[in-house]
């Protein structure tokens, strides 16, 4: 049992980290950027193709990811954002722009083959790769009955200290000041001085670099990297958890994402794999019965 | 030209006389056969999630075409080899094989690569009467009853794959007979057919060799972390199982058996042909040293049939055969022996495709496989080949078991 519950931090941590990002820029914006799964997905192939096919050391093919993931994020605000700010069109068009920026980016990984135009972001079509042994250093340690692999220990310190960071920023910088003023009113913020597009794109470049860095450890812990990632394994489970742990919340999205992984694993084990999906998604039903704003929503006070 | 055909025969009668009442003697009727091209198809997952499978598959069977008629064809007639892309999807593979027998008029086939297709275009060859030969299905119900439920053996379907229900029982009883174990665990994927298949088939045959199996944990195939179920295997109520038994496909046995491993598990792995490939051994790497399946090809075995094509292979295409290449190889070999045997018309199809058909059933070659023949069900008939991964990527022969 108490492997499980390592187990279950780790699962826990990857689900955090990547509905940091997501909550970021609901947060903020209002919208939920459903082509985050895809940049989580984007981050994880391009770290696994630079570091095999074009023969970078893993280090420097992670800050390249990360930069590259960020990068995406101002795609997505150019263009699934931008361009329908500008028109007030409504949220939902945003989300549908979203989800098709998401299509064509997990569509244009598939594609990727040898000699194709996207080998330099990925060659291995539909299959899922890992990364090479020995590409990454994992060492293993056996602390009384728990076996710990230093692939997955490690996350728990990154997600945690991202989540300090981003605190601290939003609540004691001068940009953090500006994201929420923007959260808060766009049009008041716009009339303080405030340059409301370059806000949002700064939101989208640091929720997708969170993303792109999910998506890297989940390929490092897990040993799976394919076109479908995102998709398959937090694009569903990463809105869950920012429903556990309240839109908009950073502190409620990595509280949800552990509460999440601790839950599946409690299922898992009790009931079997096949109740996994359905006791996760029930505890989601309840919560949003019980405690609509979820553990550390405020939003449906903020809105009265 | 015509004195050439007269010291043909003369030297052909003298032949047949001189083999006398030893009954050997090639096919009898071979000029009918010079100028001519027979024409097989092929239906293979070349795209999709067959795709790690079928294109070996293909390149084993053109190799094969191109030797054949490099050395002067089937008894002087080239072979075409039309081959088709059935995007691992049935209902694609369904039509590729009717077209390639009604437009293309095809006397046989190979394929197709998964068993989820062949369930749509066996029964499909089977009722246009055309020969069909799965190269790389292993599940259950491919033959002879191909059209189950409806449990008619099918005549045109053939196989020269091994399946499950032969390699996963002939691998614990060699595991078994070597080292006695007492208590197992068995890690099945529950939602893919051949993993499901596999699970059932090491279920019923553990008592058999007094194995114990403590527990049987399923999973989802779509699952991103396996190590829950690998905690759940490795100690069952304070016991370590002595076998972890592993049906499933693609990455994930090696992710089981890493993940085992890590917690510090010593026993041993057995699998089904969901481990005998180059890229589950290199995936699992030192975690999958030792763990034991059943193959029915072994790269390093030095019989000529099988030396002979892994030079081939690697002179035309550069790398290593696998197991679906060497099957893919045997099954365009097949064919030309039977077509060389079944004193083709050339004019009548249907009757071709029948003759063809009965020629097929006698088979009886040297391989890359070893010694092959079909069995009544049309089901192949060949030794079996226990390996064992090396823990750097490749395998070793541990046992080999002759066909009974």
């Amino acid at each position: 049992m108490d492997q499980q519950i390592v187990n279950a931090i780790f699962t826990g941590s990857i689900y955090a980290l990547f509905a940091v990002g997501y909550t970021l820029v609901f947060g903020i914006l209002d919208i939920l950027n459903l082509a985050h799964s895809a940049v989580f997905m984007f981050g994880a192939a391009l770290t696994y193709s630079l570091v095999v096919n074009h023969g970078q050391s893993f280090w420097i093919a992670c800050v390249l990811g990360i930069i590259a993931s960020a990068a995406l994020g101002l795609v997505i605000e150019y263009v699934c954002l931008r361009p329908l700010r500008r028109r007030q069109a409504p949220p939902i068009a945003a989300l549908i722009s979203t989800i098709g920026l998401a299509l064509v980016i997990v569509a244009a990984v598939e594609q990727g083959k040898q000699g194709g135009l996207f080998a330099w972001l990925w060659v291995d079509g539909a299959n899922s790769v890992a990364f090479p042994r020995g590409t990454i250093p994992n060492p293993i340690w056996h602390v009384g009955d728990l076996t710990l692999e230093a692939t997955k220990v490690v996350i728990i310190p990154i997600s945690i200290a991202l989540m300090l960071v981003l605190g601290y920023v939003m609540r004691y910088t001068q940009v953090g000041r500006g994201l929420r003023a923007v959260a808060e009113n766009p049009r008041a913020a716009r009339l303080m001085g405030l340059d409301v597009d370059r806000m949002i794109a700064l939101t989208l470049v640091i929720s997708s670099a969170l993303g792109g860095l999910a998506g890297i450890l989940f390929g490092v812990a897990l040993g799976d990297i394919s076109p479908y990632i995102g998709r398959d394994y937090v694009e569903v489970r990463g809105l869950a958890v920012i429903v556990l742990g309240g839109m908009g919340s950073i502190p409620g999205a990595v509280l949800g994402g552990y509460l999440l992984g601790l839950i599946e694993m409690l299922a898992l084990v009790t009931l079997g794999s096949g109740a996994r999906g359905g006791v996760a998604f029930a505890a989601l039903f309840l919560m949003l019965v019980l405690r609509p704003q979820g553990l550390f929503g405020t939003r449906l006070r903020e809105r009265i | 030209m015509n004195r050439m055909r007269v010291i043909g025969w003369l030297v052909a009668t003298v032949l047949v006389a001189a083999c006398g009442s030893t009954g050997g003697g090639g096919g009898g009727t071979s000029n009918s056969y010079s100028g001519k091209t027979i024409k097989f198809g092929s239906v293979l997952s070349l795209t999709g999630a067959g795709s790690v499978y079928g294109p070996q598959s293909l390149n084993g069977a053109k190799l094969a075409v191109k030797e054949i008629n490099a050395s002067g064809g089937v008894n002087g007639a080239q072979i075409d080899l039309a081959s088709e892309d059935d995007t691992s999807d049935k209902g694609i593979s369904a039509q590729k094989t009717q077209a390639l027998i009604q437009s293309n008029q095809v006397l046989a086939l190979l394929g197709p690569t998964l068993s989820n297709s062949a369930v749509a275009a066996h029964p499909l060859a089977e009722s246009l009467k055309t020969p069909m030969l799965a190269v790389s299905t292993t599940g259950i119900h491919i033959v002879p009853d191909c059209k189950n439920p409806d449990p008619t053996p099918c005549k045109y379907v053939f196989r020269d794959s091994l399946g499950e229900e032969t390699a996963i029982p002939d691998n614990i009883k060699s595991y078994a007979n070597d080292s006695h174990p007492k208590t197992g665990v068995l890690l099945v994927a529950q939602d893919d057919k051949f993993s499901s298949d596999g699970g059932t088939i090491v279920q019923n045959t553990v008592g058999q060799y007094n194995i114990q199996l403590l527990k049987v944990i399923k999973f989802n195939k779509g699952e991103a972390d396996f190590s829950p179920y690998v905690t759940q295997a490795v100690k069952v109520n304070g016991v370590a199982p002595d076998v972890i038994f592993i049906t499933s496909l693609g990455q994930i046995p090696a992710k089981l058996m890493t993940g085992a491993r890590n917690l510090g598990w010593q026993g041993q792995f057995l699998g089904g042909n969901g481990f005998n490939t180059a890229a589950v051994s290199t995936q699992a790497g030192a975690a999958g040293t030792g763990a034991r399946s059943a193959s029915a090809w072994y790269l390093g075995n030095d019989f000529p049939s099988n030396k002979d094509f892994v030079t081939a292979y690697k002179n035309e295409y550069n790398k290593d055969p696998d197991q679906f290449a060497a099957q893919g190889y045997t099954g365009m070999k097949i064919l030309a022996d039977a077509a060389k045997r079944a004193n083709l018309t050339f004019t009548d199809v249907a009757g071709d495709r029948d003759k063809l058909r009965a020629a097929m059933e006698t088979v009886n070659l040297q391989t890359p496989l070893g010694p092959f023949q079909f069995t009544a069900n049309h089901d192949v008939k060949q030794t079996v080949w226990i390996i064992a991964m090396d823990g750097a990527g490749g395998f070793k022969l541990v046992h080999e078991i002759r066909a009974s």
